[in-house]
């Protein structure tokens, strides 16, 4: 290991005591961890985003009991629209958080508290999906273990929203934390899950997060990731899921800040007729990198998958897009289709969009689309023969662009607070809502 | 070059366009004076939605030479926006479709960049839409259409109709319509007509271009131009227009 990989997981040392199964696979994460090193550049996962910049920094694990005011809090992560459970640099914060509006049947509390509470119901889903082999993140992450948030959807449960706020916060110097999430539905519970990712203090912070999802037959889970890290910041995120028989998820990230922002998507149709939508949205310019792989596996009959994501990449930004759909040999009727389109703002910003299609069965239907283009200039003449100055007419229509995948999201309040979070890193931000 | 023509609103001397390297506009002259409507008529490829971009500002065609100007003032120096703030209007040939940006936001967006840029107070969303409801009724557009995104998915005679509502709201003081007329069906014409007729003042000019003498039966014009390889090459009255319908643009060039 070189020097920042040892700093990585060094903090490891200063963990509390846990049961022997979370001892065991903090083990195995950090033994994975240890013979995998951070990927390079040479690895085909890794071909575009180079982790050289993490070298950089020497990451301290973060004080838990750091004093947060609820009002910083809200400014990062705006006012919680339901059941809201606070991580900060990883751990649980009863004092920040609030259960009010927890659906009914819903059940969400710390990791660290399940572990203790109902340590069976935990031991068989932990680490089930997030294989540590050949994922240093995930490996990392498994180091760590013993904080994050675990859900419990019953089957009585008919909707409603649980909010999770990871906040790294950062006083005197960079930290990294590597929360887990793990999800539970049980056989026809539905609810929506709310991740959002933010930051506090002007240090570098590094978060790893991996969420576990698995999802009993007929289940239904809508998901959503906002990354909103500062500009300096590095965010990895791994999200592994694991499908029933008719279950449906439906997951949707949105990456606006960080220097590096990497997602990994696993999900694996287990269960016959099974549904996934993974829908992303990523912004990025300066010189930020915004990365976002994914791999949806259908090993048995009648799965569908619906893959999109959307870039917009000014400045020297450059964005990746790679995604995996595996369609197995037992996998027949299976129905796969996946879009990528980018919006390029500058000569410089670059995508790397690499769809791959691995098709072992003929019953199938699959197919792939995707577009790299720049703004209509016809389109920004008209706004402009208009009245409506270059810049503003450049925002319009750039948040037309963003829009469909604002609108894809379900939960009025979220959907208000990412279009705001959207036009706001475009000029003429506010105004463009406004009439909405 | 000729002296300016004392209270001309538009004119235009002299100019000269190109697209890559092929000239385009080869020496044109017009002036339009406040309160005029002109005519421009001339085959297919002759220029006339290049001018019309010229003067509007789309930077497609590149100006090799002449002087543009409005009021006085330069157009040809201004950047879209201040031309449209200057008073001058482009009705598209064809209208860009924008989906994302809601019709009537889009409107109200340029209304109020425009009165901002003139320093007046911008409207707010219920005196906006008192205004546009009535401009709505005097071009017979459906209201229904606002809510769409800007052109989406509009058919060809609607988005002619959308660009005289905005033409309507945003009381330019010169209009440039480009084929205003094509793809509009007889009612469609007549309502189409009426929206320009209504902006019809002593202070406001209108420049249209089109193929049929039809719309100038409703929009009577002081003048009509026939343009053909880059040039006015002759200007009349209403009676060269049912020349031309007649006898085709063959003769003009003889
Ligand atoms: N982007 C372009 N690239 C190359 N040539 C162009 C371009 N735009 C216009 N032209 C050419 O410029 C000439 C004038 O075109 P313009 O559209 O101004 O004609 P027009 O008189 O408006 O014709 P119509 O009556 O068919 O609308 C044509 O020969 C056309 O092919
Ligand atoms: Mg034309």
């Amino acid at each position: 290991m070189n020097a920042a990989e040892a700093s990585l997981v060094s903090a490891t040392g200063g963990l509390p005591p846990a049961p022997e199964f979370v001892a065991a696979a903090r083990r195995a994460g950090r033994d994975a961890f240890e013979r995998s090193g951070l990927p390079g550049t040479r690895q085909e996962d890794w071909r575009f985003t180079s982790l050289a910049p993490l070298a950089a920094h020497a990451f301290g694990h973060g004080d838990p009991a750091v004093p947060v005011l609820a009002g910083d809090l809200e400014r990062v992560a705006g006012k919680p629209f339901g059941a809201r459970l606070v991580f900060v640099n990883g751990r649980f914060r009863g004092e920040l958080s609030t259960a009010h509006g927890m659906p009914t049947g819903v059940h969400a509390s710390s990791l660290a508290h399940a572990i203790s509470a109902t340590p069976g119901l935990v031991e068989s889903r932990l680490g089930r999906t997030a294989m540590v082999d050949g994922r240093p993140f995930a490996a990392l992450n498994a180091a760590f273990l013993g904080d994050g948030a675990f859900v419990h959807v019953g089957a009585d449960a008919r909707g409603g929203v649980v909010e999770l706020v990871f906040a790294t916060a950062s006083t005197d110097g960079p930290v990294a934390c590597h929360p887990r999430v793990l999800v539970v539905a049980d056989p026809g519970g539905d609810a929506t899950l709310v991740e959002t990712y933010v930051a506090l203090g002007d240090h570098p912070v590094l978060t790893n997060a991996v969420t576990e999802v698995s999802l009993g037959a007929g289940a239904r889970l809508d998901h959503y990731q906002v990354q909103d890290q500062p500009a300096n910041a590095f965010h990895f995120a791994t999200l592994t899921v694991e499908q029933g028989t008719d279950a449906r998820l439906s997951t949707h990230s949105t990456a606006l800040g960080a220097a590096l922002s990497r997602s990994d998507v696993l999900a694996r149709l287990v269960g016959e007729g099974a549904e996934v939508h993974v829908a992303g949205l990523y912004m990025a310019d300066g010189k930020r990198l915004v990365d976002n792989h994914s791999v949806i596996e259908h090993v048995v009959p009648r799965g569908t998958s619906r893959e999109i994501f959307k870039g917009i990449l000014d400045g020297a930004a450059r964005g990746v897009f790679a995604g995996r759909i595996r369609v197995m040999a037992g996998a027949s009727k299976a129905d796969a289709h996946q879009h990528n389109s980018n919006l390029l703002l500058s000569r410089d910003a670059v995508v790397d969009a690499l769809p791959q299609l691995e098709i072992y069965t003929d019953d199938v239907k699959a197919g792939h689309g995707g577009t790299v283009g720049e703004l209509d200039r016809e389109a920004l003449f008209y706004l402009r023969s208009r009245g409506i100055p270059a810049p503003a007419a450049r925002g319009l229509l750039i948040y037309a662009f963003a829009r469909e995948m604002v609108d894809r999201v379900a939960v009025p309040a979220l959907r208000d607070r990412l279009g705001q979070q959207v036009a706001a890193r475009l000029a003429g931000g506010g105004a463009i809502l406004e009439a909405e | 070059m000729s002296q300016p023509s004392n209270g001309a609103l538009l004119e235009v001397r002299d100019l000269r366009a190109r697209i890559d390297a092929k000239e385009i506009l080869k020496g044109l002259d017009l002036v339009v004076k406040p309160g005029e409507v002109h005519a421009i008529m001339g085959p297919n490829g002759s220029g006339k939605s290049t001018f019309a971009g010229v003067l509007a500002g789309r930077d497609r065609a590149e100006v090799t030479g002449g002087s543009a100007t409005l009021d006085g003032k330069d157009l040809l120096a201004m950047s879209p926006e201040t031309r449209a703030v200057a008073g001058l209007f482009l009705g598209f040939q064809y209208p860009v479709e924008i989906p994302g940006v809601g019709n009537l936001y889009f409107l109200r967006t340029a209304l109020n960049a425009q009165r901002k840029a003139r320093g007046e107070e911008e409207l707010d969303a219920v005196d906006f839409l008192g205004l546009a409801r009535e401009k709505m009724k005097l071009v017979e557009m459906d209201p229904a259409f606002m809510n769409r995104g800007v052109n989406e998915g509009f058919s060809g005679g609607e988005k002619k109709r959308n660009e005289v509502l905005q033409m309507a709201v945003l009381e330019p003081r010169l209009s440039i319509l480009d084929e205003i007329d094509s793809g509009l069906d007889i009612d469609a014409l007549r309502q189409v007509a009426r929206g320009v007729e209504a902006l019809r003042s002593p202070e406001r000019s209108i420049l249209l271009v089109t193929h049929y003498q039809r719309l100038l039966e409703y929009i009577v014009p002081d003048q009509i131009h026939v343009m053909a390889a880059g040039r006015i090459v002759r200007t009349g009255g209403r009676e060269l227009a049912l020349e031309l319908e007649k006898k085709g643009y063959a003769w003009v060039d003889s």
